[in-house]
């Protein structure tokens, strides 16, 4: 107490002495000297036998270290106080250890038995704290030494170290890669562990060192799955992560089978119209249905979405999105719909966090984009927003929009455009042209308000519509004359160059739709053509050209007119197109052998251009990565593997007692009742025969008890019931569990263990019989 | 996988830099700094890259905070980690700010040795890290006049110690040892945010309000806390409860440390509170409000005969009249190329003044009691006026402060500790509603 107090009186004067310190201009003095003397005074602090003034001296060492200051020459002075009783000193001992052992490997090695002795403490802080500075050293001398602390860290009695040793298993792995084959055996026995801290360590030890031995993980999975509602939240991230890629590598893909259905489904649909083809049909499906092996979710597969349903919920955004990603990947169609709500939760969140959150979304829009049309109003812009996230809304939007809800699209795309922000306005009218071009119905609506835009007296605005505009005549020009019209009389107001230019292109394009006007704005550019931008006389050169080629008799004059005026234009670039035109498309004497092409080249038919999401082929990337944000490849980006074609041996998986049930004989009893048809029907899976399906059947139906009757699709409401009330009942667990219970972790772990596979056998005996016998169950439940 | 961490100055002063995997050079801080205000816009994409390295920053108590990675990893992990991490040294520092950070080097450092292992995070709760971390936090408080003024006579206690004084919310946890430890105090602050869309014609477009229960905590020792809400608190739209006057939230998500066995029954959270800030409790209201909005505006913008642009505005205030707003600012957006206002406001502290940077007329008024109407009338000089440009006219934004009020009704009965807390602990209730996005449209 003693010390703590003389040290309170030290703090005073540590901040007087900072301070200064901090504005200290190297050029006023000499460097050397005052550099020299104050570490001589801190050597002398670190000398001292008082703990107040060594914790001085190590603070300011700290804080030198923060400026970006070289303290190297300290070394010798610090590295004698690694063995210092007082903590405080020691953890800040470590931090300057940590900062400089790489640059003085030599000195460095005398702290090394003062680690050695922390790891056989019998505190278990010391000896974890010990391990992780030891580790974090990098000297390659000491690899043997590290090898050994690690291994002896893995079968530490405390899970607190052998949490450490698994974070010291990547440092040892980037220090010396040969040591591979050994670490893997040690991920191999941590990843056996049965506590929740261990769990989400090791498992970033095994993506980091060998993410390609997913062997690893089979004994492990169901284990994984059962703890992941108690790890540690950032660990939950990694094996979240991890399990996608596992299960994309163990298990088929779920809507295989659904995409056959709908068409199956769209079949009758069409060929319903007689009545009695209605069997036929049917027939038919089924003939399909059976071609193909139908599908049953392998239990396991069913484990890991049931248990990570409730992470949805968690705070951490990182974990949703986690979840979030782990269900748009393998989840079945019907089911990916429970994220979305969660991730409308996360648009609350700091605006970073939305920002990556509404990229994703986006993403997932153009693919699934029913899953958050309930949410609409949730991507409406609010006026405090920041630019970059009003844009990603407006991309949602453009994306979520569709016939029924278009009217209050536009509507609300309307008031965007009186916004201050222009990128933002200019955005709202590009997202316009989206919407028309997609939904043929409004297209006319969303052109005429563009052509209302037209008078708007800002330029941006006019522009940008201007250029919209272009784009969705050049998709149906014949329609529209009447607009080209309209914009043909424009060109009087308007004075935004780029628009005048854009009407003159469009007018020239189109001259055979307008054939009176035309002439006649050229006659009025010809007038003007000296006062105009430079944008806009290239367009009047082109526009000439044009119609000089169709329409000679009367625009003769005026081109050559106006090319008259451009050949003495100031511009370089004004001066070179009126001469290469002039030599294309006036017939003379020597005339080269392109001229014969002029009406080919200047009118050929311009492809429309195509208004499409920039996030359209971001998915082959994996959602909620740092490369999908990027849209580019990032390093180390490992690809999201293919389903599989045939499921691989999912008996890899089967653990013969599972240890985590071990406490008490008649939970144990209760396990293995439901265990059995358990396995037995993920063997009869293995083989893809009919037989082998409803022989499990048979078992798991008579192990549900009464269950089995009843119609399917109640039962499978039923469940979900069930999981809801599960999910309350594992946060309360999650609780109990703060308080370190053991049994009733285990306890929460059976419990979660047992329910699922309960009530996936009932699901699955509704999907077998409504695929193998009755159409009627099934049929309804499918649309 | 985390390479770096540095915190910059927004001068782009480095505070703290820590390297945990050697990746990287150190020329990464000089180059993000650059990279960052190289850009204009009012904010910079969360992340940029240079070369193989992606920069992921936040900026929060006007410093950033970044991470670099070179590998991929997920950037919602790398975002949600620098928020917690700048909550954890708010809760360690007591306050958020470049100062704070700058006093207190070594536990921050001390801090991210034990958040970060080599890249990779640990964990960030501010309860487990209180087992490892050794340092105290340094904290500068200005002197204020303010603190002798709870001390009464005698030092007795007084009518004004029912208010705390503002910085008590702002202090480090770990003052047990220190030597303003002693004081044990609790506040529970009900923050709720609405924002409102209302029509040109008086309608309700949209309505969010999220709110969230914070606690924070300087209770060593309290074992169990419990917070009562209003009884006929409500979830969702099927479960109303009693007649009219519920008090109802759409959606509802809690701490993992709140026991809601009581929660049904007695719309009882009991909680643990370990020491530092934390949402207990996050709820949303959306689509519709228990009464009405709190302010309704009734525009006329005309043409008068010399061109210029009238605009005449009456706000009304609908709070109840005990409750009243503070700091509320208008937003006008006027047509391009405004020139010059007139104004009449109906009292000498209002203000008003047309910006031409943001093309709006702002119009601040300090404070704005329930049930009360102001009215202003302002004339703009808009050269070559067109019907067009009346357009331009719109949507009127508004900003305030509701102290004391919350507008889905949200109360706190009670809040009990056990064990009772000896003689002097403290307990706060705070109210307060923010307008996140206030949009009348005209």
């Amino acid at each position: 107490m003693s010390a703590s107090s003389a040290f309170s009186d030290e703090k005073g004067g540590s901040s007087s002495v900072g301070e200064p310190e901090y504005g200290h201009d190297p050029a006023s003095g000499g460097i050397f000297s005052s550099d020299y003397k104050r570490h001589d005074d801190l050597k002398e602090m670190l000398d001292s036998n008082k703990d107040s003034l060594k914790l001085e001296a190590m603070k300011r060492i700290v804080a030198m270290i923060a400026r970006g200051k070289n303290t190297s020459d300290l070394f010798p002075a610090v590295v004698k106080n690694v063995a210092c009783k007082n903590i405080e000193v020691k953890k800040l001992v470590y931090v300057y250890l940590v900062r400089y052992a790489e640059e003085q490997q030599d000195l460095a090695l005398l702290s090394i038995s003062t680690f050695q002795r922390g790891l056989k403490d019998p505190n278990q802080l010391i000896r974890a704290s010990a391990l992780r500075v030891l580790s974090s050293i990098r000297v390659t001398i000491i690899v043997p030494i590290m090898m050994l602390a690690i291994k002896e860290a893995a079968s530490d009695m405390s899970p607190y170290v052998r949490k450490t040793a698994a974070h010291a298993i990547p440092k040892l792995y980037s220090l010396d890669p040969e040591q591979k084959d050994q670490l893997i055996e040690v991920i191999e026995k941590l990843l056996a562990d049965k506590t929740t801290l261990v769990a989400g360590s090791v498992v970033m030890a095994f993506e980091e060192v060998c993410p390609e031995r997913i062997d690893l993980i089979h004994k492990n999975y169901r284990k994984l799955c059962n703890l992941l509602v108690d790890v540690e939240e950032w660990g939950q991230v990694v094996i979240i992560n991890m399990l996608t890629r596992y299960a994309r590598t163990q298990f088929l893909n779920p809507n295989l089978n659904e995409c056959l259905l709908e068409e199956g489904g769209e079949s009758t649909f069409y060929g319903s119209d007689a009545d009695q083809d209605e069997d036929e049909d049917e027939d038919k499906k089924d003939e399909a249905l059976s071609k193909r092996k139908p599908y049953v979710m392998d239990p396991d597969h069913r484990l890991l979405l049931r248990n990570t349903k409730p992470l949805l919920q968690s705070r951490n955004a990182a974990v949703v999105m986690a979840v979030a990603q782990l269900y748009f990947h393998l989840a079945p169609k019907a089911e990916v719909g429970v994220i979305a709500k969660a991730l409308v939760r996360l648009l609350r969140s700091h605006s970073e966090v939305q920002y990556v959150v509404l990229q994703n979304v986006a993403t997932m829009t153009i693919k699934r984009r029913g899953m958050f049309e309930p949410y609409l109003k949730s991507f409406y812009i609010r006026s405090t927003d920041p630019t970059q996230i009003k844009v990603l809304k407006l991309e949602v939007l453009t994306n979520l929009a569709s016939e029924t809800n278009i009217s209050t699209i536009l509507r609300e795309f309307q008031t965007y455009i009186k916004s201050m922000d222009k990128d933002f306005v200019a955005a709202t009218i590009q997202a316009i042209g989206r919407c028309a071009t997609h939904i043929g119905e409004v297209r006319d609506t969303c052109l005429n308000g563009l052509v209302q835009l037209l008078s708007n007296r800002d330029e941006l605005v006019v522009a940008e519509s201007v250029v919209v505009i272009k784009k969705l005549l050049q998709m149906q020009p014949e329609k529209h004359s009447d607009i080209i019209k309209h914009m043909a009389k424009l060109t009087d107001n308007i004075q935004v160059p780029m628009a005048r230019a854009s009407i003159l292109w469009l007018i020239g394009e189109y001259c055979e739709h307008v054939p009176k006007i035309a002439p006649d704005v050229l006659r009025k550019m010809a007038k003007t053509f000296t006062n105009e931008e430079d944008i806009v006389k290239l367009q009047i050169i082109n526009l000439a050209a044009k119609l000089y080629l169709t329409n000679s008799k009367q625009t003769k004059l005026l081109t050559q007119y106006v090319l008259n005026l451009a050949k003495y234009d100031q511009n370089y670039d004004i001066r070179d197109r009126a001469r290469f035109i002039r030599q294309l498309i006036v017939p003379t004497d020597k005339c080269g052998a392109l001229s014969k092409y002029a009406k080919k080249l200047i009118l050929a038919l311009k492809p429309a251009p195509i208004l499409e999401s920039p996030f359209k082929d971001r998915d082959h990337f994996q959602l909620g990565s740092l490369s999908h944000l990027l849209n580019t490849k990032a390093g180390g980006y490992q690809e999201l593997p293919d389903w599989p074609q045939d499921a691989p041996d999912p008996s890899v998986r089967n653990v013969e007692v599972p240890e985590w049930t071990k406490c008490s004989s008649r939970e144990k009893r209760k396990e293995k009742k439901v265990e059995k048809p358990f396995y037995s029907d993920s063997e009869g899976e293995s083989g893809p025969t009919e037989s082998a399906d409803s022989e499990s059947d048979s078992a798991s139906s008579s192990a549900s008890g009464s269950e089995q009757s009843g119609s399917g699709s109640e039962e499978s409401e039923e469940s979900e019931e069930r999981s809801d009330s599960d999910e309350e009942e594992e946060e309360e667990a999650k609780k109990r569990k703060t308080q370190k219970k053991e049994p009733i972790e285990a306890l929460a772990n059976l419990r979660r263990g047992t329910c699922p596979s309960r009530s996936l056998t009932t699901t699955r005996t509704a999907r077998q019989t409504a695929a193998n016998q009755s159409l009627r169950i099934l049929s309804p439940r499918q649309r | 996988m985390i390479s770096q961490i540095f915190i910059l100055s927004s001068k782009g002063d480095h505070l703290i830099y820590k390297d945990f995997r050697g990746e990287a050079g150190k020329d990464a801080v000089t180059a993000f700094y650059e990279k960052v205000t190289a850009l204009t816009g009012d904010q910079p994409p969360v992340v940029m890259s240079h070369k193989e390295l992606h920069f992921v920053h936040i900026r929060q108590g006007g410093l950033y905070w970044v991470v670099t990675t070179t590998a991929d990893s997920s950037p919602f992990t790398l975002v949600e980690f620098l928020n917690r991490l700048t909550t954890l040294i708010k809760d360690y520092c007591g306050s958020l700010s470049e100062k704070s950070v700058r006093m207190n080097f070594a536990l921050i450092y001390e801090l991210l040795d034990e958040v970060v292992d080599n890249g990779y995070i640990q964990t960030t709760s501010t309860d487990i890290l209180k087992n490892f971390i050794q340092t105290e936090a340094v904290t500068s408080k200005p002197f204020s006049l303010f603190d002798l003024s709870n001390v009464g006579l005698f030092g007795a206690e007084t009518q004004q110690s029912k208010v705390a004084p503002s910085a008590a919310a702002t202090r480090p946890i770990m003052s047990s040892r220190g030597d303003q430890g002693g004081k044990s105090e609790i506040f529970v602050d009900v923050v709720e945010r609405m924002s409102v869309v209302i029509g040109s014609n008086g309608v309700l477009m949209k309505v969010d309000v999220e709110g969230e229960i914070r606690v924070k905590c300087y209770m060593p020792s309290c074992l169990e806390m419990r917070i009562g809400l209003n009884e006929e608190f409500s979830i969702g739209k099927s479960q109303l409860r009693g007649y009219g006057a519920a008090v109802r939230v759409d959606e509802c998500s809690f701490h993992q440390a709140v026991k809601l066995d009581e929660f049904d029954q007695h719309r009882i959270l009991k909680v643990c509170p370990s020491q530092g800030e934390h949402v207990v409790m996050q709820y949303l209201l959306s689509d519709e409000l228990p009464s009405a909005p709190p302010f309704r505006l009734f525009p006329t913008i005309e043409r008068d005969n010399g061109g210029r642009l009238l605009m005449y505005l009456k706000l009304r205030c609908d709070l109840p009249p005990k409750s009243s707003a503070i700091n509320v600012s208008v937003t006008v957006p006027v047509p391009k190329g405004s020139l010059s206002l007139s104004q009449e406001l109906s009292s000498p502290d209002q203000k008003a003044e047309l910006r031409p940077e943001t093309r709006a007329v702002h119009w601040d008024i300090p404070r704005f009691p329930g049930g009360a109407q102001l009215s202003a009338l302002f004339k703009l000089e808009v050269p070559g006026l067109s019907s067009a440009s009346m357009m331009e006219v719109g949507p009127v934004g508004l900003s305030f402060e509701l102290p004391k009020y919350t507008c889905t009704g949200l109360q706190i009965r009670f809040l009990r500790l056990t064990p009772v807390q000896p003689g002097s602990s403290q307990r706060w209730v705070r109210y307060v509603t923010h307008s996140d996005s206030y949009t009348i449209r005209i």
